[in-house]
């Protein structure tokens, strides 16, 4: 016999006027290898079916499913509810917009931080489409993928103490990710002041805080922390040589 | 196109880098001047509080001037330390609420360290600031005059509350540089911040220790 769980919901309709933000509670009988998926669709299909959220893979692939679990950002699909206490709180993930209970629009969000952070590989090269792909180092290959294997979730930026204090502009750790990632790529022609122009600022790199929520959220695992290191680094010491060649010109 | 923007422009904004740099170079300055003044004034340890190696340590760093040159420098960099890391600090109530809801809710202990060192902060500027201002308008330091004043009983409160909050926002502060600046990653973390936790404590009971020996042991001028 499982357990009765308890789940407190988050519930508003921005679409609706007349609607207040409110929590629902709903009772589902724990089942084996329970995901929180698995809950929602449950009381989705046998207590509300206005219940809003969002899922596609189930796999923790397509990074549709993120939501605050008990305080804590992450993917529905791969929470077990056996890993969870009797009482489970669900909220939309802060920072993103709404778009009715515990969906939210990452989309907006994520395509404008591609953009912000010019997400693609730019060379003056034309392509050739029938020419062999260019080759790469096997070891540097598997780094560039360990960055790539964001899922665009939004788990990162939810945890994050900076995107929460200031929602508008704060690019967050998935944007410092793929910048690193194309700093790796040698088929990448930017140059350090290229990529400073785009992290090097308060609402890039020298703004993040340090406090690792992302690091510690990341449903996929990658070492955010060491993206974020390494570029505050790169970014921050460029500068200072650039500034003692400024003040000591010659060589 | 967007690709353009960033090749078309001249020079960039680099203000932000500078700062932060700044930031970071004031506070491992600071953390290294008080974990030496630390070690410093545990010194009236040394001799069961009789006072002479710090007197000495205390007639060296006046001699040579480091006194009364570096202790207005140090106090300075606080200043300064402060104001380029309240440029991160959430002075707005609404980015104060966020940051609060989303730490409580949240919970979750890197974060709540950052909480710890902006509190610590304002909280040092103010008595580290007395402080000084008492130890150096009244030169030269000896064992004595220090003792005279903790025996005193409200200075030994005082150091009793300012002691822990500048142990903790300088562990604190140096962890956070480490991470933030690359040095402390992944692999290293637990191992570092299980030391930096050591160490703050380590420095906490120095201190406790310290405050100890001149309220009982020394002789109060």
């Amino acid at each position: 016999m499982g357990r009765t769980l308890k789940f407190n919901i988050f519930r508003f309709n921005p679409e609706d006027t007349a609607a207040v933000p409110r929590m629902d509670t709903f009772y589902l009988e724990e089942t084996d290898a329970m995901t929180l998926y698995i809950a929602l669709n449950r009381i989705r299909e046998e207590q509300d079916p206005a219940l809003m959220f969002d899922f596609m893979c189930r796999a923790g692939i397509c990074g549709s499913c993120a939501m605050m679990i008990n305080g804590k950002p992450d993917l529905a699909c791969h929470t077990k509810t056996k890993k969870l206490p009797s009482e489970i709180t669900l909220m939309p993930m802060p920072v993103f917009k709404l778009i009715g209970d515990l969906s939210v629009d990452t989309g907006t969000w994520f395509r404008g931080m591609n953009e912000k952070v010019q997400s693609w590989v730019h060379t003056r090269k034309t392509f050739e489409p029938h020419a062999p792909e260019e080759r790469m180092d096997n070891a540097l290959a598997d780094e560039i993928y360990e960055l790539e294997r964001c899922i665009e979730c939004g788990c990162c930026v939810a945890a994050c103490g900076k995107a929460n204090m200031l929602p508008e502009g704060f690019m967050g750790a998935t944007a410092f990710n793929r910048v690193a990632r194309f700093m790796m790529d040698p088929r990448d022609e930017r140059t350090n002041d290229q990529y400073f122009e785009v992290v090097g600022n308060e609402d890039g790199i020298f703004g993040c805080l340090g406090l690792l929520g992302c690091e510690d959220m990341c449903p996929k695992k990658i070492p955010l922390q060491d993206q974020l290191g390494v570029l505050r680094r790169k970014m921050g010491f460029s500068q200072v040589k650039h500034l003692f060649k400024a003040v000591m010109p010659g060589k | 196109m967007m690709a353009d923007q960033t090749i078309a422009r001249v020079e960039p904004v680099r203000t932000e880098a500078y700062l932060d740099f700044l930031q970071m170079l004031t506070g491992v300055g600071l953390v290294a001047f008080m974990w030496c003044h630390m070690i410093l004034v545990a010194s009236v340890n040394l001799d069961l509080g009789g006072g002479r190696v710090m007197n000495l340590i205390a007639y060296f760093f006046e001699a040579t001037y480091m006194a009364q040159l570096g202790g207005p420098l140090i106090a300075l960099t606080m200043v300064f330390h402060f104001v380029l890391a309240a440029r991160k600090l959430p002075f707005r109530a609404r980015e104060q609420k966020a940051m609060w809801r989303h730490t409580v809710n949240f919970n979750h202990t890197d974060t709540w360290l950052w909480i710890i060192q902006a509190v610590t902060a304002f909280i040092i500027l103010i008595m580290g600031c007395i402080h000084m201002w008492t130890v150096l308008t009244d030169l030269p330091i000896t064992a004595a005059k220090s003792a005279h004043r903790i025996q005193g009983g409200w200075w030994l409160l005082f150091y009793l509350f300012l002691l822990p909050m500048i142990e903790l926002h300088v562990g604190i502060g140096i962890y956070r540089i480490g991470v933030k600046w690359g040095y402390i990653k992944r692999a290293n973390r637990k191992v570092l911040h299980g030391f930096e936790n050591k160490l703050t404590v380590i420095m906490i009971g120095i201190g406790l220790v310290t405050l100890f020996t001149f309220f009982f042991l020394v002789k109060a001028m």
